[in-house]
């Protein structure tokens, strides 16, 4: 896949193709391959750490970038407010978001 | 006019709010801790204008949230009595963020004075302010400041002379979060006014009435506003009603609008941001692949520059104490209150002596770590080995401490500051002292060559250090799914851009390191050397089981030179001037000459004389010794190791090596010396043969290993346990660390020994 820019340093081409598919059917945090944007639409009610998030920038209509993920697994790292931010994976399922398409 | 005046500098973390601290107070700065929490604190005073200013540099945080620590701090010291201004820097790169924190200062009360920190960056992306515009949304005064350059606080120190004069008159920030809102927490502010409560003052309800108004659980727990709960719950159904966000997150929100409508109204971008150098370096540092090694690369590159650099400075630290010791015994002569110059010179000399030797390492690790963490890079390292060390209950921040250990562990311990989670802070810190430290190192470099096969000596060596790694991550997982038990902490950490760090901030950063280990240095153990002093002297024992003293006499008559050996040696010139003197005097070749001198370049005869006085002199040597030896099992030292040695047994040490094991508690250099003296060959070191003998005269391989396994896991010494005293702030923890590692250590090495001497493993004597 040319064009394809991801600074995991695979260069687009991984192993094998791997999706998350979310019981309730919303795209979260943790789906967002590296490289793409999206905008929050809504943090679980239920979610840890809320006030954590808002206070960092991470609230409803804030937009992010996916920038990478860890190695063996756990942090991504999300540029919010233009600044890197390294969050939990298990977390970031819990932040809907909605993709951009560009 | 008044004189004096408290200054807060407050700000998000990595604002360059400590390089504006360093810029204002240059090294006048004082370094401590808050009291019950392990933030540390730091102020520090100038004078401006006349003004004496006392400046505290607050913990870098995002909110007031009270949801850590350092909020925690940051909320109890702003709301202390005599704050008279809240210095709040902006990372003015990124307005939008820093001013975040902003609003909620703002709520304080308090006068405030805005430093937009690192304006050149901010010019460079492409930002432009419209001050007056932005003064006017904050309510406050606004410098632009450069914290890293030399003249880049100039503006900063105008300004505030002015805001100082005109104290009175200052005016408070007032933010205005669009009608509804306010409306909702004007309503609140008039009831917790109502209540006339004078826990706070006055000042602050309108801090509480936003805190209820979002639910904070700090707030909400407070008994003095329990009353306005049903005014709270009122407006929260309001607000709800109209905009349909959560309450806990409302304000939040209400505060990025605020935000964004003010940068959107007075900051501009001239040109599209490029993509930063700094994204291009992560695109290495971070990368799946490479991150690894490089990061492994750099660690070892801080090995290399602390060891390459500290050793030769080690040797000059190392001669001035043996010359201090020298001097000392030199002028103060032995007959005058001969107790205390030993205790001076062989105690406290050696034994601070011993340790401040260390400086230098602690020195240039501590450089190496502040080029690491000022530059950005460790947030990196945490980020790449997070996955690794989550396997083992730890985090990403946990590794470099861990490694430090292999060093020394009492610089490894103080670097756990980085981790934030407390708990992981905590694990981290009570399994460090399994990682093999570098005083250990003589300990092993005396007993492996004497029970080992040369090519099995690096083995051994690699399975110890090996042994105590596993032992450390197995440990903190067992502690992490026991006492430290319970759902991991939110983990969120800021990827600060690069940036170069100054000179000035790495020589304070460690200075201030430098200066708690020449603390140490000065208190625990000076201390220490003196009770072991006193151990390995007392009680004296003064009678003996043969004369020694009569008998070293008797050699020394024996031997003496008579007038025709001394005419002989004079005419064949194998001694200075000055040592044959000397020898004319006593009638015999003093030791240190015979060492030295060559007896092949002489005639015969002269021969015959150098071998016979060497011959009497390590027989003489030789008794004095073991008359040592004996004083030392009369002592509390060896009265101590006879009573352990029944338990002891059971981990296959005798007396000797328990007395030697007990010391080693204290310093495990410690262990050499001590049994060194034990076994009567005096000034022992790693290399000595003689002692390695005796090693194996009197124990199998498998006693060695135990010893070995014993020193490992046993701590490491008491510098280590008070350092982790006060980093954990709990003398019940590092008592309990200090037992517990004691109990694993003797409870490990007696399964090992048991199983041994069962199994018949290395049980056999080498000679």
């Amino acid at each position: 896949m040319a064009g394809v820019k991801c600074s995991c340093g695979c260069s687009g081409k991984g192993k094998n193709p791997e999706y998350t598919v979310n019981a309730s059917g919303v795209t979260t945090l943790a789906d967002l391959p590296v490289g793409a944007k999206a905008t929050i639409s809504k943090i679980m009610p239920k979610a840890r750490g809320r006030k954590k998030f808002a206070d960092v920038g991470l609230v409803a209509g804030a937009e992010l970038e996916m920038e990478a993920h860890a190695p063996f697994g756990g942090l991504l790292r999300v540029k919010v407010l233009d600044t890197s931010m390294a969050i939990h994976s298990e977390d970031a399922a819990n932040i809907v978001i909605e993709k951009e398409e560009d | 006019m008044r004189e004096s005046f408290r200054i807060a500098l407050a700000g998000n973390p990595n604002c360059g709010k400590t390089s504006i601290f360093n810029a204002l107070t240059g090294a006048r700065q004082h370094v401590g801790n808050y009291p019950g929490v392990t933030v540390e604190s730091k102020s520090g005073s100038f004078v401006l204008n006349g003004m004496k200013i006392e400046l505290i540099d607050l913990p870098g945080v995002y909110s007031l949230s009270s949801s850590s620590p350092e909020e925690e701090v940051v909320f109890q010291e702003l709301t202390k009595p005599g704050i008279d201004l809240i210095l709040n820097v902006i990372d003015s790169t990124i307005p939008q963020r820093s001013l975040y924190l902003t609003t909620q200062l703002a709520e304080l009360h308090i006068p405030m004075l805005l430093a937009f920190n690192m304006s050149d960056d901010a010019r460079k992306k492409g930002l432009k302010f419209n001050i007056p515009k932005l003064e006017k949304y904050f309510g406050s005064p606004i410098v632009q400041t450069i914290g890293c350059r030399e003249n880049g606080v100039r503006p900063l120190l105008h300004r505030l002379a002015k805001s100082l004069h005109e104290l009175e008159d200052h005016g408070v920030p007032m933010l205005s979060y669009g009608n509804d809102v306010d409306d909702a927490i004007r309503a609140v502010t008039e009831k917790i006014d109502a209540l006339d409560q004078n826990k706070y003052s006055r000042h602050y309800s309108r801090f509480f009435a936003i805190k209820l108004l979002e639910h904070d659980a700090a707030a909400m727990r407070i008994p003095e506003l329990k009353p306005v709960a049903s005014e709270v719950e009122a407006q929260i159904r309001h607000l709800w009603d109209v905009h349909a966000i959560e309450a806990d997150t409302f304000m939040a929100d209400r505060r990025y609008a605020m935000l964004a409508g003010a940068c959107r109204d007075a900051i501009s971008m001239s040109h599209e941001r490029r993509r930063e150098i700094s994204d291009k370096i992560d695109l290495v540092m971070t990368n799946r692949f490479f991150s690894l090694p490089l990061f492994f690369l750099i660690i070892y590159f801080t090995f290399w520059f602390t060891f390459t650099l500290a050793d030769p400075l080690m040797g000059y630290i190392e001669d001035f104490f043996s010359w201090l010791n020298e001097m000392v015994k030199s002028v103060w002569s032995p007959e005058t209150l001969p107790l205390l110059r030993t205790m001076l010179t062989d105690g406290v000399i050696s034994g601070v002596g011993g340790v401040l030797v260390f400086l230098p390492n602690i020195l240039f690790l501590f450089f190496a770590i502040a080029i690491l963490e000022d530059s950005g890079y460790m947030a990196r390292a945490a980020f790449v080995m997070d996955g690794i060390m989550r396997k083992f209950g730890l985090q990403g921040r946990s590794f470099v401490p861990l490694v430090l250990g292999f060093g020394c562990n009492v610089p490894a311990i103080m670097a756990t500051r980085t981790i934030e989670s407390e708990r992981d802070r905590t694990v981290t810190i009570l399994v460090l002292p399994f990682m093999s430290c570098g005083a250990r190192l003589p300990i092993y470099a005396l007993i492996i060559p004497a029970f080992f096969a040369p090519k099995y000596q690096a083995f051994v060596m690699w399975l110890i250090y090996v042994i105590g790694v596993l032992v450390a991550l197995a440990a903190a997982r067992l502690l992490k799914s026991t006492l430290f038990k319970g759902e991991g902490e939110v983990y969120l950490m800021e990827l600060p851009p690069y940036r170069m760090p100054t000179f000035k901030s790495l020589m304070l950063h460690m200075w201030d390191r430098g200066k708690m280990y020449l603390q140490k240095a000065g208190t625990i153990i000076l201390a220490a050397s003196i009770l072991f002093f006193l151990c390995n002297t007392f009680p004296r024992k003064t009678a003996f089981s043969q004369d020694y003293d009569s008998e070293i006499e008797k050699i020394r008559q024996e031997k003496a030179l008579d007038d025709a050996g001394i005419e002989l040696l004079r005419q064949s010139g194998a001694l200075d001037p000055e040592i044959m003197a000397k020898t004319e005097e006593d009638r015999f070749i003093p030791s240190e000459a015979l060492e030295e001198c060559r007896e092949e370049d002489f005639p015969e005869p002269v021969r015959v004389l150098i071998r016979s006085s060497r011959a009497a002199g390590e027989e003489m040597d030789q008794l004095e010794k073991k008359k040592q030896a004996e004083l030392l099992e009369y002592t509390i030292s060896g009265r101590v190791g006879r009573a352990l040695e029944p338990l002891f047994r059971f981990i296959g040490f005798d007396w000797k090596l328990a007395t030697a094991s007990i010391g080693a508690l204290a310093a495990k250099e410690v262990f050499v010396s001590q049994l060194g003296i034990l076994y009567a060959e005096g000034d022992a070191d790693e290399t000595s043969v003689p002692l390695r003998e005796h090693l194996m005269k009197n124990y199998t391989p498998l006693q060695g290993f135990c010893v070995m396994l014993f020193a490992l896991l046993s701590i490491p010494c008491l510098a280590t346990l008070a350092v982790i005293r006060r980093e954990l702030n709990s003398w019940k923890m590092a008592a309990l660390e200090a037992v517990a590692l004691f109990l694993f250590a003797f409870l490990s090495t007696a399964i090992v020994y048991q199983l041994g001497t069962l199994f018949r493993i290395g049980t056999r004597f080498l000679s």
